[in-house]
């Protein structure tokens, strides 16, 4: 290393190298993951997109932005801080919305109940806390009660 | 509190990443030895290629002198590349979004906060980057980093292998570290991420009209590549501006644990890999146990609040629990991705974090983090040595004057790039600039900003308002000194252990296999740390709590 010509002789790994690591992990590598995720998950690489009638209407995991009385509603708050689009509430959060839902759509309190209970997500084994999903549990309500929603099934 | 089902999570988890870390590291022994592998027949064509192109010589060993001078130089080249890249990526093609080229100061800001393994991002990446420097700046140093790192503990290792004529060919464990362990690595984690609901497209945002007839932007990209390397590689810089907090970067809990078993798994597996890799299994014990037992300290420092961050700033799919956990475990790797907001989390979490990031070696970042530990290892010996009078022995290796000012001056540059640049910023008038008040929330916060540069770390409170020529040249300073200065001067401690004279199985030596010396060990980097840094967190975080904060929003 003392002599120049030894340090001269880094010069072209150092070069080459550097650039075959970008075509390595900065191209091939995630060229490679859009491919495979292409073609065995387009539903999940293409961000998740939910359809209502058809109709892309958003993506499973950003909260939809609802705020008529007839939908469950998500809890997020200018100032939060986080992501600010968490689509997930509690089990409770949304009990306390049930009444509310009723009064405004005629549904039952005991049926909106068994809705929220039965699309639980969150937990596998003993991992995690439950949650629901207030987009998941609005297309259901739409789906089951047309009829309420018809401003929303066009 | 934490509860009893919650204990048992965390206990099954690590049980489950002990196992996998153990074959990790036998793997990553058998790459960086070189052993002949089945896997030869596939990696090797491609190995040699890039060599021949690169002019390697493979046979050539490094001193600690040349290894230093090719790993940093190598990733200036790369910090030059990625930041030609940022500096003109409206021109360049994959920017469907049409995002403007990035100013001076945060490129110079990036480029280091990437090549460093740090990734404190001042900028929000869904509005900033396109798709080719989500790709080829931000992955590509995420990978480079990775790599680097780990490199450079082997090298470490290597100098205290009994036999060693070098530290290694920094090029020839370059290249198969990328090859070999991170490309294979992520490409499984990737796949995991893709499946369990992380997208992964070049095709521009999707614009759609909500049940409720407002027009949103679906922000989809190439996120599952960047999320498997960027946990991996503990770098932690996420391709949105919330981190693993946005739900399409860490849709689930199931993503959620997915993502801390990654971040965790080098880490831990490089403890193990000390041991195989010298030939002497049971001395991976002190660093293994060294750095649980401060990890296990942390934790039950952050989960004494009750109940734990369940306010604002914390998303629903992971509560309390799993996001405390994280934000201890993303520090204790200096990793600094986030999956909640710094500013949702008590007083007593973020003291945890700041121990992870003091300490550095809980079990630290990839490859660093066992440096670090090995250095902590010297200190104790030489500590235990001089109370008991007897002279300093490692692996039966007599420990120097030089070595011992070596870790003490690794030691020091530490706290010394923490304490002066953040009296800067409030001398200068730079916090108050952006708005960063004068009272414990807000000396948390600066405090934080420049220990997560200095640990290169990466979770920050100060995000996009600190993209300002002042924040981002001192904390680009910051990371470049906090990464290289350690690794040069412990490659420089590990190059003066080759050859040196071993007398083993001496009666007096000292044990450092034992379960007594690892015991000594924590409570020698606990008082050296504590004594540092007590002061700066009794201003920052224990002051707040006694002022009654429950978490950081307001002041």
């Amino acid at each position: 290393m003392s002599d120049k010509k030894s340090w001269a002789s880094h010069l072209r790994p150092l070069i080459v190298l550097g650039i075959i690591s970008l075509l390595i992990g900065g191209l091939f590598f995630p060229f490679l993951i859009t491919g495979v995720g292409q073609a065995f998950f387009p539903h999940q690489a293409n961000g998740d997109l939910v359809q209502l009638n058809g109709r892309t209407v958003g993506s499973y995991y950003i909260d939809n932005g609802f705020t008529s009385p007839v939908f469950f509603h998500a809890r997020n708050e200018s100032t939060c801080g986080c992501s600010g689009v968490d689509p997930d509430i509690t089990p409770q959060q949304a009990y306390s919305q049930i009444p509310g839902i009723s009064s405004a759509t005629g549904i039952t309190n005991s049926t909106l109940t068994s809705i929220v209970n039965d699309n639980e997500e969150g937990t596998f084994w003993i991992f995690g806390s439950p949650y629901v999903n207030v987009l998941n549990l609005n297309l259901i309500l739409i789906r089951e009660y047309p009829s309420v929603y018809t401003n929303y099934t066009k | 509190m934490i509860s009893g089902i919650e204990i048992f999570d965390i206990a099954l988890l690590l049980v489950v990443l002990v196992i996998t870390s153990w074959y990790v590291a036998e793997y990553i022994v058998r790459v960086f030895e070189r052993r002949s592998s089945r896997l030869d027949k596939i990696f090797n064509p491609i190995e040699n290629l890039i060599y021949k192109v690169s002019g390697v010589d493979t046979n050539h060993g490094m001193g600690w002198k040349e290894y230093a001078f090719a790993a940093l130089l190598i990733n200036i080249v790369q910090m030059a590349l990625a930041a030609f890249i940022f500096m003109n990526q409206a021109i360049l093609p994959l920017n469907p979004q049409h995002f403007s080229d990035l100013s001076w100061h945060l490129t110079f800001m990036q480029v280091i906060s990437f090549a460093t393994n740090t990734n404190l991002q001042h900028y929000a990446g869904e509005a900033t980057l396109s798709y080719l420097s989500q790709m080829s700046a931000v992955q590509f140093l995420q990978f480079t980093s990775a790599g680097t790192g780990v490199c450079v503990a082997i090298a470490m290792v290597r100098g205290f292998k009994k036999g060693s004529k070098d530290l290694g060919n920094f090029y020839v464990d370059f290249v198969r570290s990328l090859t070999r362990v991170l490309i294979p690595l992520c490409f499984i984690a990737a796949v995991f991420m893709l499946a369990a609901g992380v997208p992964q497209t070049l095709s521009g945002y999707t614009t759609v009209t909500t049940v409720q007839g407002a027009t949103q932007t679906v922000l989809a990209g190439p996120v599952a590549s960047l999320v498997s390397i960027m946990q991996i590689g503990t770098n932690g810089g996420g391709y949105y501006g919330a981190n693993s907090a946005y739900p399409l970067e860490n849709p689930t809990a199931l993503t959620d644990v997915a993502q801390i078993f990654l971040m965790l798994l080098l880490p831990t597996a490089l403890c193990f890999v000390f041991g195989k890799m010298i030939g002497k299994e049971k001395e991976s014990r002190p660093i293994f146990i060294g750095a649980y037992l401060l990890f296990a300290i942390d934790l039950a420092i952050a989960f004494i609040p009750n109940p734990i961050n369940e306010g604002p700033g914390i998303e629903t799919r992971f509560g309390g629990f799993m996001s405390t956990f994280w934000t201890v475990v993303t520090t204790a790797v200096t990793t600094g991705s986030v999956n909640s907001s710094l500013y949702g989390m008590h007083p007593f979490a973020i003291i945890a974090a700041f121990m992870g990031m003091f300490i550095q070696a809980t079990p630290g970042g990839k490859g660093v983090g066992l440096m670090y530990m090995i250095m902590y290892v010297i200190l104790t010996v030489f500590i235990v040595g001089l109370m008991s009078g007897r002279t300093p022995e490692y692996l039966g290796m007599k420990i120097t004057g030089r070595d011992v000012k070596l870790v003490m001056v690794a030691f020091l540059v530490h706290p010394l790039i923490i304490i002066i640049p953040t009296l800067v910023a409030y001398a200068s008038g730079a916090a108050a600039a952006i708005g960063v008040t004068g009272d414990a929330n807000g000396f948390t916060q600066v405090l934080y900003e420049f220990t997560s540069a200095a640990a290169n770390n990466g979770s920050d409170f100060l995000g996009t308002t600190a993209n300002t020529p002042f924040w981002n040249v001192a904390t680009g300073i910051v990371m470049f000194l906090g990464r290289y200065a350690p690794i040069i001067i412990l490659l420089a401690l590990a190059g003066a252990m080759i050859d040196r004279k071993r007398i083993e199985g001496t009666a007096a030596a000292l044990k450092t296999e034992s379960f007594t010396f690892s015991l000594v060990l924590v409570a020698s980097i606990i008082v050296l740390v504590v004594l540092t840094f007590f002061p700066f967190l009794a201003l920052g975080p224990i002051l707040g709590f006694f002022q009654g904060h429950i978490n950081f929003f307001g002041p």
